[in-house]
């Protein structure tokens, strides 16, 4: 049976959002079964910003499944705001993997991170500086495996922040690539396999595009999409 | 931020200025071009409110004191969630 999976990413929510937001989510139950939100929810990453975000998500009528990204992190409260989403009753991924609708779908990402796209991307040489930079997407990518190996849903979809392939972020300047994405991320989606990947980050992007393996990435970032959110449908399990 | 006059290079004005925009608390916005032309400046992107457009000019000025803040970014519009993509 078809899901239909909404998604949306930076939203950039502040304290002036504060009861504006949750109208563009009226009558999402009957256009979607699931929403998924990819990362910078927030502007500057606060815990007041992020009590803002967890109630206009707050009882929702369909299940929201929600990583953070970059400007979530700004003010050292990642993990404050991640445990105010969850009290709202909302899933907060943190390369980590959840079971939605009764087990059909399974939900598996975090923030992700850069280091850019094979051929053009950083290595782990040098400065400890740049290993550390590098290791921080492989180790993310490790864990997405692991959390990919894990679910055993009819459905499979990835959640992440930042970009898995370049093709979703035409429209922005090639200079910064490497800090929009990295190849990692796509290379451990096609290793264990899934539906579609939804990400963010890049603002000036492209909607549509697909990896190596052949899986649909879908850049949702709120001013690439120009709508409150996008709905895919997913139809027979593809991999 | 140390004193500068409009015949600093543009190159650097333009690249202070946009720092300047990413690391305000007022503003954190990444995505803003910024383009010094002789003693103006050129800001173009997209925010989410108009609260924040106000904020690209001010951060913006106190940057760059001396030149001319031309704002051109927009505010991104939302429209209705649309049509279905079926995978
Ligand atoms: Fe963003
Ligand atoms: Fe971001």
């Amino acid at each position: 049976m078809t899901i239909r999976v909404a998604a949306v990413a930076d939203i950039h929510l502040s304290e002036a959002s504060r009861g504006t937001y949750r109208k563009r989510l009226d009558g999402i139950e009957h256009r979607a079964d699931v929403l998924l939100v990819g990362g910078d929810l927030t502007r500057h990453g606060t815990v007041a910003e992020a009590q803002v975000v967890a109630d206009e998500f707050r009882d929702l009528p369909i299940p929201a499944v929600f990583v953070l990204g970059n400007h979530d992190y700004h003010s050292n409260a990642e993990e404050e705001m991640a445990e105010l989403l969850r009290a709202a009753g909302l899933i907060v991924l943190d390369d980590s993997a959840a079971a939605v609708l009764d087990g059909r779908l399974g939900i598996a990402g975090g923030k992700g991170f850069g280091g850019g796209f094979a051929g053009k991307c950083a290595s782990e040489f040098g400065e400890p500086e740049t290993k550390a930079f590098v290791r921080h997407t492989r180790e993310i990518a490790d864990r997405w495996r692991v959390a990919l190996k894990g679910l055993e849903t009819e459905h499979r979809v990835v959640l992440s922040h930042y970009a898995p392939i370049k093709e979703t972020l035409e429209g922005e300047p090639p200079e910064i690539y490497p800090f929009l994405g990295s190849y990692l991320l796509a290379e451990a989606a096609d290793a264990e396999g899934a539906d579609l990947i939804i990400h963010g980050h890049a603002h000036r992007g492209t909607e549509k595009g697909v990896t190596p393996g052949g899986i649909r990435v879908r850049n949702v970032a709120l001013p690439v999409l120009g709508r409150a959110y996008a709905i895919y449908s997913l139809a027979e399990a593809g991999w | 931020m140390s004193s500068m006059n409009a015949s600093d290079a543009p190159h650097y004005v333009a690249a202070r200025v946009q720092r300047a925009i990413a690391e305000d608390a007022r503003t954190n916005e990444l995505g803003i071009k910024v383009d010094v032309r002789g003693n103006q400046i050129f800001l173009q992107g997209q925010v989410f409110e108009e609260e924040q457009r106000a904020h690209l000019t001010e951060v913006a000025t106190e940057a760059a004191p001396g030149l001319t803040v031309h704002n051109e970014v927009t505010c991104v519009q939302v429209g209705e969630p649309g049509e279905e993509e079926l995978l």
